[in-house]
């Protein structure tokens, strides 16, 4: 078995584009909610969201035509190719390499299907643009990063929801330490809609301004969106050509709760806690920072924190949210907490959970890193992402040694 | 629970041997009906039957017939209680679900259900659940004025997510958006699982529902492309395991898996490059399965009427196991159902070893394409139930 190495960052978010910028930001703490823009949000009584305005696909893609793609997988396409990019590859040499894209996501290209809606509204379902249908299917969001970096490989969209991007990660960290493939890009994408917001509002889990995960008075998710890319590849391959190891992936862990589609199970989520240990060989004990899934959502944040002590005992690693900044960007969540551990590993730092004013006396022994950014030796992070039906996954990282 | 063990990593780290999976049973649900036999009869039929679709929805659809199971209802198959809220693609992953462990001699209790996961394919969940929310947003009263408990159908790993409450399988649940590569890509995704040794087991399928929004979504494809099969609609679910553990344990596969081997190219089109990398996929896949050209003896291919990329397809497929294999188009019985379809060539092919003992033995490959250039190609070997060591 090859161990796998992260040798690239792509991150595309509404706090930053790019590894520098997205790495400044969480260590300033910013926030990157705002109003709603991408539609017309009257008539909803709350109207923030997470959406990357300065997203500018055709100023970072070079092979794909932007009209032909939707939102998503212009994210996706790129957040890969910052990545790409950042790992220093040569584009020529990855193109003729057994080299694919493992890319997760919830709603996937859901903003050209609602876009369809309202036009089937007024041209009626017979009166659409065959263009537009075809770029519905979710398996364009890596069909667009191979499409965009003349990969040869596997295009798999995992759809798995809210911890698609480590179903991803995970999957691509398999296939290169199998031998199946020697570089995949690896991530999630999302973009914001009114159909999620609309369903997260009837669902009682958005809140109104900003979301303040594991504060006593949270009160929900702010829905968020953009993309999130990291190149892998074996750690021989990163040492013949000289790159740079940003971190390791050490393993993974998934299970389901096969209990309820959308309340979090506190056995269930500390059970795959101890898999992902155990599968990245590494102990409860050697693990320096936990970065969340953290909604914001009074029942996650409970019981994801109540997991965390059933594993870790009395004191466990500070774990803090980057959904404080970013919102919940949904296929996009863990693969954006990913590349800030990875961050965090390299540059010693916890990113906080900003809007923190109040302890939960409910989750006392929690440390969630308040609102500052703080200097740590980050050598192993654990990345949480849990999701509708129970599915969740968890990625262990690790320093390169 | 036990984690990776070493037996596995061994397994997986060779490349050029890679796990076969055996299929210990399945359960289909196709435009021909529900079962195996009657997808065995169907594609053995000449004549393609559809069904009067006209009455199902209170949208226009761009033709009256289809290859869809018109009076399907889950509570027939479910009961009524805990089901009335799943859409029409949850509700025909579940049956199929229900079916496909009905088939299996796999027996799953409270010492293995951690150990045994499901994996399905979609093209993009149930569009139907997704763009009715849409439309809620636009037209009720208030923009939020949305079904709270109807959210989670609006979501892509529904019907994964629920079949993992209703069987209570608390492994690996994934789903995979792949349309007509979907299969293939839970196929590979299930592999690996079992390979590295996350799971022992999986339920393992790819869905599609007819709505709507998947008629309109095919007639605009051929639009583009060509073609004039009705959409189709239906579920396979597999139950996939690791065959070496299987005949330790003295069972009998319907299937091995020997090989899935996928890609992505140019677009079909006129310049071959396509079909070199499908004919790419395809020597790899028999390769990797250790069989020849020879050894094939059925191709279950994708063919749909479109005409650029059946071209394409036959082209490689041709260069690779000549022009005499016979060719089984499955979606001349079950239409186009996109992520489904490829759940069907895998269905037929094992619904015929089913149905006809002396095929025990054959070695049978799956092919397909998209129209963005994916490309994937299978191996299957399969068998009855009729005795022999199906070895």
């Amino acid at each position: 078995m090859r161990r796998v190495v992260i040798t690239g960052l792509g991150p595309v978010s509404s706090i930053g584009i790019g590894a520098d910028a997205y790495g400044t930001a969480l260590r300033q703490g910013v926030s990157g909610v705002s109003p709603i823009a991408c539609f017309d949000s009257s008539g909803f009584p709350y109207y923030m969201a997470g959406e990357v305005h300065d997203f500018r696909p055709e100023n970072m893609v070079r092979r794909l035509s932007v009209d032909e793609w939707g939102r998503t997988s212009l994210f996706a396409a790129s957040a890969a190719r910052l990545a790409v990019a950042d790992a220093g590859m040569d584009e020529d040499e990855l193109a003729a390499s057994r080299a694919g894209s493992s890319m997760g996501t919830t709603g996937g290209e859901s903003q050209v299907l609602e876009r369809l809606t309202g036009d089937s509204l007024t041209a009626g379902l017979d009166g659409l643009d065959a263009r537009l249908v075809r770029q519905v299917s979710s398996a364009r969001l890596s069909q667009a990063v191979n499409r965009e970096l003349r990969l040869t490989g596997d295009a798999v969209t995992l759809s798995t929801a809210c911890s698609a991007s480590n179903y991803a990660l995970g999957y691509a960290y398999d296939l290169i330490r199998t031998g199946e493939a020697d570089y995949m890009i690896a991530g999630g994408a999302d973009s914001v809609g009114r159909w999620s917001h609309a369903g997260f509002y009837r669902l009682g889990a958005l809140t109104e301004k900003a979301c303040s995960p594991f504060d006593k008075n949270r009160s929900g998710i702010i829905t968020g969106e953009g993309g999130a890319a990291m190149f892998l590849e074996s750690l021989e391959s990163a040492q013949a050509r000289g790159a740079h190891i940003h971190a390791e992936v050490l393993g993974y862990g998934l299970n389901c709760d096969a209990k309820h589609m959308v309340a979090p199970n506190r056995d269930s989520i500390a059970e795959c806690m101890r898999l992902a240990h155990r599968n990245a060989g590494v102990k409860a004990s050697e693990v320096d920072y936990i970065c969340a899934h953290g909604t914001g959502t009074p029942a996650n944040d409970f019981v994801e924190a109540s997991a965390v002590v059933d594993v870790f005992g009395d004191n466990p690693p500070p774990i803090s949210s980057t959904k404080s900044m970013l919102g919940h960007t949904m296929g996009a969540a863990s693969g954006l907490a990913a590349i800030a551990s990875v961050l965090g590993i390299a540059g010693s730092f916890l990113p906080p959970t900003i809007n923190f004013n109040t302890p939960d006396p409910d989750m006392p022994k929690i440390d969630p890193v308040p609102n500052q950014a703080r200097t740590a030796d980050v050598r192993i992070a654990q990345v949480n992402g849990f999701a509708f039906g129970g599915n969740n996954a968890i990625v262990m990282l690790g320093r390169p040694s | 629970m036990t984690t990776a063990p070493e037996l596995d990593t061994e397994t997986a780290a060779r490349p050029a041997g890679p796990l076969v999976l055996a299929i210990t049973g399945f359960g289909v649900l196709s435009g021909a009906g529900i079962g195996a036999r009657a997808l065995a009869d169907a594609v053995g039929s000449a004549d393609a039957v559809t069904a009067d679709v006209s009455e199902m929805f209170e949208e226009p659809l761009p033709r009256p017939d289809a290859h869809a199971l018109v009076d399907f209802t889950v509570r027939d198959h479910l009961g009524r209680k805990g089901t009335s809220f799943f859409d029409r693609s949850t509700a025909l992953s579940m049956v199929a679900c229900k079916e496909a462990l009905e088939d299996t001699d796999l027996e799953i209790n409270d010492d293995n259900r951690a150990r045994i996961g499901i994996t399905l394919g979609t093209t993009a969940g149930s569009a139907k659940s997704t763009s009715d929310y849409s439309k809620d947003t636009f037209v009720q009263d208030r923009p939020y004025l949305v079904n709270p408990l109807l959210f989670p159908n609006a979501v892509m790993n529904c019907a994964a997510g629920q079949a993992g409450i209703w069987y209570g399988l608390q492994g690996a649940n994934a789903t995979i958006a792949g349309g007509p590569l979907a299969m293939l890509n839970v196929l590979r995704y299930s592999r690996n699982l079992i390979g590295c040794g996350y799971a022992d087991a999986l339920l393992t399928g790819s869905v599609e529902e007819f709505s709507p929004q998947s008629a309109w979504a095919v007639h605009y494809a051929q639009s583009i492309e060509g073609g004039d099969l009705p959409p189709g609609e239906g579920a396979a679910v597999f139950v996939v395991e690791n065959a070496v553990a299987v005949r330790a344990a003295g069972r009998r596969p319907d299937a091995e898996v020997l090989a899935v081997e996928v890609g992505f190219f140019d677009r079909p089109g006129p310049d071959r490059a396509f079909t070199e990398g499908l004919a790419t996929c395809l020597v790899r896949a028999l390769e990797r399965a250790g069989v020849t050209a020879d050894q094939v003896t059925t191709v279950a291919t994708a063919a749909n009427g479109m005409t650029r990329l059946d071209e394409a397809e036959e082209a490689a497929v041709t260069a690779v196991l000549g022009s005499e294999v016979p060719r089984l188009r499955v979606k001349e019985s079950t239409g186009e159902a996109f992520s489904a379809s490829g759940a069907f060539q895998l269905a037929a092919l094992l619904a015929r070893h089913r149905a006809e003992p002396a095929r025990d033995g054959e070695i049978s490959v799956i092919t397909t394409r998209s129209a963005e250039g994916a490309a994937g190609a299978a191996v299957i070997r399969g068998w009855s139930r009729d005795g022999g060591d199906n070895g």
